[in-house]
């Protein structure tokens, strides 16, 4: 009777722990055993290969441009859609008639898919006869290529995954400004500071923790950005959208090269982790 | 607080001025908000609108509207059932079918196994509790599924899963955030309401089912929602498993019809809205729930 009352936290943590450690866990520290074998998805076999898989990705140029493809991506589409969120937030956490209908409408993206996000804004940016291309020659300007361009591909892509990714984290940011209690805002009023001033030197400073968090998550996910690349440029033109992610698909499901596919996402993995290393380090300095 | 009483001596004399303008200001701001809200709204709705109005409107016409642009192109001017019609002829309906078994499935199973853990990390006391959380639940959450996806395919392969329904759904069951949720809400009951149920003889198993369910609607909702839109949404994992027509789910059957009739592009929307409308129609009854579950993680 003891033992089983002992038992019991343990029986209620079983199912689901053991699923996340064989379907979560397990792998993460498979992806870096995987990628010193060699494997061939259609004869099923696996060679030990040591950093062979590593030396063939490091000395592949495709790699490499990828690589940084992802990285000018990252550069580009984090700051502009925290930014973006920062200000959406703002807008829709003031107290104005019908501001209720406003968030409601802002929610939409997020429940909407990326896939669906893609094929939409893929077929508004058609370069032919694209609603924006319409819209623009109606302003006199001339049709554009986007997504068939090398200088607009990169851009485009920025544009659909921000469709959802900033009414997205303007939620976890308007949550933070929730957070805020209003006699600290109030305070600061009667001392005199302006708008501009009680939110950089209080609503800023206090919306740390989640901007950081924002920062993090979004950063990780773009990393992993992929269906609109599959959906609309697969990769191209000339590699300009090869985000790393679609690589490693490319290479592992397309080509077959588990081995490449699984150092790719290694490295992948390593990164994620120093983002989040970083991540826990920022936040304990804030306790 | 001392720099900010500096700045208002030294601005005491423009305090004057303020006052006057006061009375156009207090209209400029909200002005202002609603053009940039507006604005906002329509970046959001357009597509939307567009997309909805093309998927029913023939295929021919599809862009006619777009280019060159008039308002037409966002109202289904030349209405017509046609995409719908050869959609489902094409059996898109069996891919609708598939997504919503597989996430109910999600839902229910994998509900009730993270409900068990989060209750077991917000209420027991036991060995090994801090690590097993740190080491599994916050690890499993910081390491997106897409990352680790070919070691698990190898994984699933090797237990003959692939093309089957337990490949498609059993690695999915288990979320750490939901976890997470559960924890929260679990942790916050008070211990009155379960000493007095459990000192009347109930086993654990009959106060979670008699007396923290009938409690737990706010997180039972936000868990669920976050469960069905995440399976229903989601795209490689099934992409990579089940590649058999039979068991395509709908973010595949859209995928793919890009490049089988990329052409048809009222039918590709059809098949766009039928993903899009089934999450915004969970989503918008239970919005605050919805904001929660996803928040809900970003603030601890």
């Amino acid at each position: 009777m003891r033992l089983s009352r002992q038992l019991i936290p343990y029986l209620f943590l079983a199912p689901a722990l053991l699923l996340l450690i064989v379907f979560n866990l397990v792998p993460t520290i498979a992806t870096l055993v995987e990628s010193t074998f060699i494997l061939s998805l259609r004869s099923g076999e696996r060679v030990f290969a040591g950093f062979a898989n590593y030396n063939r990705i490091f000395n592949d140029p495709v790699f490499w441009k990828s690589l940084q493809v992802t990285i000018v991506f990252s550069l580009l589409v984090n700051p502009i859609q925290i930014f973006l969120a920062l200000c959406l937030s703002i807008l829709i956490n003031q107290k104005l008639p019908g501001i209720g209908i406003f968030r409601s409408i802002y929610l939409l993206p997020i429940a909407v898919s990326l896939n669906v996000t893609a094929i939409v804004w893929g077929l508004m940016l058609d370069q032919n006869s694209g609603m924006i291309n319409g819209i623009l020659t109606q302003w006199g300007i001339a049709r554009q290529p986007f997504l068939h361009s090398v200088d607009q591909a990169l851009w485009s892509i920025i544009v659909i995954a921000s469709w959802i990714g900033v009414p997205l984290w303007s939620l976890f940011i308007l949550a933070g400004l929730q957070n805020i209690p209003p006699p600290v805002l109030e305070a600061a009023k009667i001392d005199g500071a302006n708008a501009w001033q009680s939110f950089t030197r209080i609503t800023l400073p206090l919306l740390r923790r989640v901007l950081a968090f924002v920062l993090v998550a979004d950063t990780v996910a773009n990393f992993l950005m992929f269906a609109p690349i599959l959906l609309l440029t697969n990769g191209g033109p000339q590699l300009s959208t090869n985000l790393i992610m679609y690589e490693t698909y490319r290479r592992g499901f397309l080509y077959g090269d588990l081995g490449a596919s699984s150092a790719m996402l290694s490295v992948m993995l390593v990164i994620v982790f120093i983002i989040i290393g970083i991540e826990l380090y920022v936040l304990r300095g804030q306790d | 607080m001392s720099q900010l009483a500096t700045d208002n001596a030294s601005t005491r004399d423009k305090v004057q001025v303020k006052k006057n303008v006061k009375p156009l200001r207090s209209y400029l701001k909200p002005t202002l908000a609603y053009i940039l809200l507006i604005l906002g709204v329509i970046i959001v709705l357009v597509p939307l609108m567009w997309a909805a109005a093309a998927s029913f409107t023939p295929n021919h016409k599809v862009f006619e509207y777009a280019y060159p642009f008039s308002w037409r192109a966002l109202f289904p001017v030349d209405f017509t059932l046609e995409a719908y019609d050869n959609l489902l002829e094409r059996g898109f309906g069996r891919a609708v079918g598939n997504s919503f078994f597989l996430a109910i499935a999600t839902v229910v199973i994998g509900g009730a196994a993270n409900a068990l853990a989060g209750f077991a990390f917000g209420r027991f006391e036991f060995r090994g509790k801090q690590f097993l959380f740190l080491s599994v639940i916050m690890l499993t959450f910081m390491v997106p599924v897409d990352l680790t996806a070919i070691p698990r395919y190898i994984l699933v392969n090797s237990f003959g899963w692939i093309n089957t329904w337990q490949g498609l759904l059993v690695p999915g069951l288990a979320n750490s955030l939901v976890i997470f949720l559960f924890r929260q809400f679990f942790a916050e009951i008070p211990q009155e309401l379960i000493d007095a149920a459990r000192v009347d003889g109930a086993s654990w198993l009959r106060v979670l089912v008699s007396i923290i369910l009938p409690i737990s609607k706010p997180v039972l909702v936000a868990a669920g929602l976050l469960m069905f839109i995440s399976q229903w949404n989601s795209f490689f994992w099934p992409l990579l498993i089940a590649p058999r027509q039979e068991m395509r789910v709908v973010q595949v059957e859209i995928s793919l019809a890009i490049g089988q009739y990329g052409t048809v592009w009222n039918e590709l929307l059809a098949g766009s809205m039928i993903a899009a409308i089934v999450p915004i129609l969970l989503v918008m009854p239970f919005q605050r729930y919805y904001v929660q579950a996803i928040t809900g993680t970003g603030l601890e």
